[in-house]
């Protein structure tokens, strides 16, 4: 029997295990995440940078009509690569989980304890019959303060997790997910300081998602970036987006 | 129809309107805030429509979690049961995320499963804030207070408090002011009596002691039986 044939036999099922232990199903989803544009996340010393890719939409969509950069519910914010119809719903589960922490314990949730339940809920679609995985991968930034206490007085920290495909969450200084990721993040190993602020850490993370294009550089219509800091989920206007791109120098005249 | 213990003031027209003997008791409780602690305590008594004690050596304060601990009065088998499903949801919420829940968020917690509870609870704790107490109800209500009394007994304890509860710093001023309260209400409130309980929470956890009639007629502070720790 070829090839093709085996790998048909184990993958119609979400939740069949091919007989060398691969969940092919899983698998693809990721595939999926890389056939999107790619978004870039780096935590500075006083924030978290999340940058993304917006490239490759018609001159008649309206601007911002496909979001890639998500305020979850004022101090956590998410990216999403691959699809992003399996990227929103995520993205709204995060939102009524944030507000279930507010309701249930009277605090807001902190980025570990959002992302296990973004984490927890994504795996479910792997191993439930009748569905398929999401396909869509997620990077969770915020700042965090201690429970109970204001993020003013100091004690807050900035955290960014991802959650992929399978339902795995994982904690990181800086990364990338979709297409181009392994460059962009080759880049951000080279560029990255712990000690770097969070306005150093849009720059790098611009620059890292410049890697991912194969066109001479970014416009500033090419790019969104939310900062996540002690006031919570900021957004660059078009100015500020520009600002970066030279200071980065990856701008492409458009 | 069921018998139930409770912790309430006899309601006169439930006592009539039983098909049967319906258990409960009349409670004082009481709730201190120090500087770094918060004291709890509570009488030992449970009784058969306030009109005979079934239970000498009741105790109405538990700990619901590492630095907070719970008094409590109403429906025996309702605030048990109350106080094992708080105690599970910190022991979960720490497991989880790997630090205790706050008193804050505790406090919402218990106030989303008090709802409905037939019961008038006292919730203190200490975290990293400081010493708190709250007044839980039935309706949901969480109510931050210094200090607080519940139960049958409230309005004596109170009368004790009064005055004296406001500028407490230290946690034995405390401990010798929660007996006082529970003392004055034993004598006056035919549901409350047979010595008392008391639990002192620091940072360093809560500490169940149990005192008995003679224990309190002496040197309240001096004898201590059958406590619980954690």
């Amino acid at each position: 029997m070829s090839a093709p044939d085996d790998r048909q036999a184990y993958d119609r099922g979400v939740s069949v295990f091919s007989p060398d232990g691969r969940l092919y199903q899983v698998e693809y989803a990721r595939e999926a995440v890389r056939n999107g544009n790619a978004v870039v996340g780096v935590r500075g010393s006083d924030g978290v940078a999340l940058v993304a890719d917006s490239r490759g939409r018609s001159a008649l969509l309206v601007d911002d009509s496909v979001q890639k950069l998500h305020d979850v519910d004022g101090h956590l914010g998410a990216a999403t690569a691959g699809h992003v119809a399996d990227g929103r719903r995520i993205v709204d589960f995060a939102r009524q989980r944030a507000q279930s922490e507010r309701l249930r314990y009277g605090q807001r949730v902190d980025v570990p304890a959002l992302s296990t339940a973004i984490a927890d809920h994504v795996q479910e679609a792997t191993q439930a019959g009748g569905t398929r995985p999401f396909g869509a991968g997620l990077l969770v930034g915020g700042f965090d303060g201690s429970a109970s206490t204001d993020v003013a007085d100091g004690r807050g920290r900035p955290r960014l997790f991802e959650v992929d495909p399978s339902g795995a969450p994982s904690e990181w200084h800086a990364t990338a997910i979709g297409g181009g990721a392994a460059d962009a993040r080759a880049e951000l190993e080279s560029g990255y300081d712990p000690g770097m602020r969070v306005d150093a850490a849009v720059e790098l993370a611009v620059r890292a998602l410049a890697t991912t294009v194969e066109d001479d550089g970014l416009t500033t219509r090419d790019v969104d970036v939310a900062v996540l800091d002690a006031e919570g989920y900021g957004t660059f206007d078009d100015d500020d987006v520009a600002t970066v791109l030279e200071d980065a120098d990856v701008q492409r005249a458009s | 129809m069921v018998e139930r213990t409770t912790f309430d003031v006899p309601i006169e027209a439930d006592a009539n309107d039983s098909d049967g003997p319906v258990l409960k008791t009349g409670t004082t409780t009481v709730a201190i805030a120090a500087d770094d602690a918060v004291v709890l305590a509570a009488d030992r008594r449970a009784s058969l429509g306030g009109q005979f004690t079934a239970n000498k050596r009741v105790q109405k304060v538990e700990a619901v979690h590492t630095t907070a601990a719970l008094a409590m009065s109403g429906n025996v088998g309702a605030v048990q049961s109350f106080a094992r499903t708080l105690d599970a949801e910190a022991e979960l919420y720490a497991a989880r995320r790997g630090e205790e829940l706050s008193m804050d968020a505790l406090a919402t917690v218990a106030g989303n499963l008090v709802r409905g509870v037939p019961a008038q609870l006292l919730l203190g704790g200490v975290d990293a804030t400081g010493a708190h107490v709250y007044e839980l109800d039935a309706g949901g209500g969480v109510v931050d207070t210094d200090y607080g009394a519940a139960g049958s007994g409230m309005q004596v304890a109170y009368g004790v408090l009064e005055g004296r509860a406001e500028p407490i710093d230290d946690a034995e001023n405390a401990r010798e002011l929660a007996l006082d309260a529970v003392v004055a209400a034993s004598e006056r409130d035919g549901a409350s009596g047979n010595g008392a309980h008391v639990a002192t929470v620091t940072a360093d956890g809560v500490d169940v002691e149990s005192r008995s009639v003679a224990d309190l007629a002496g040197d309240g502070a001096a004898a201590t039986a059958g406590g619980a720790s954690r």
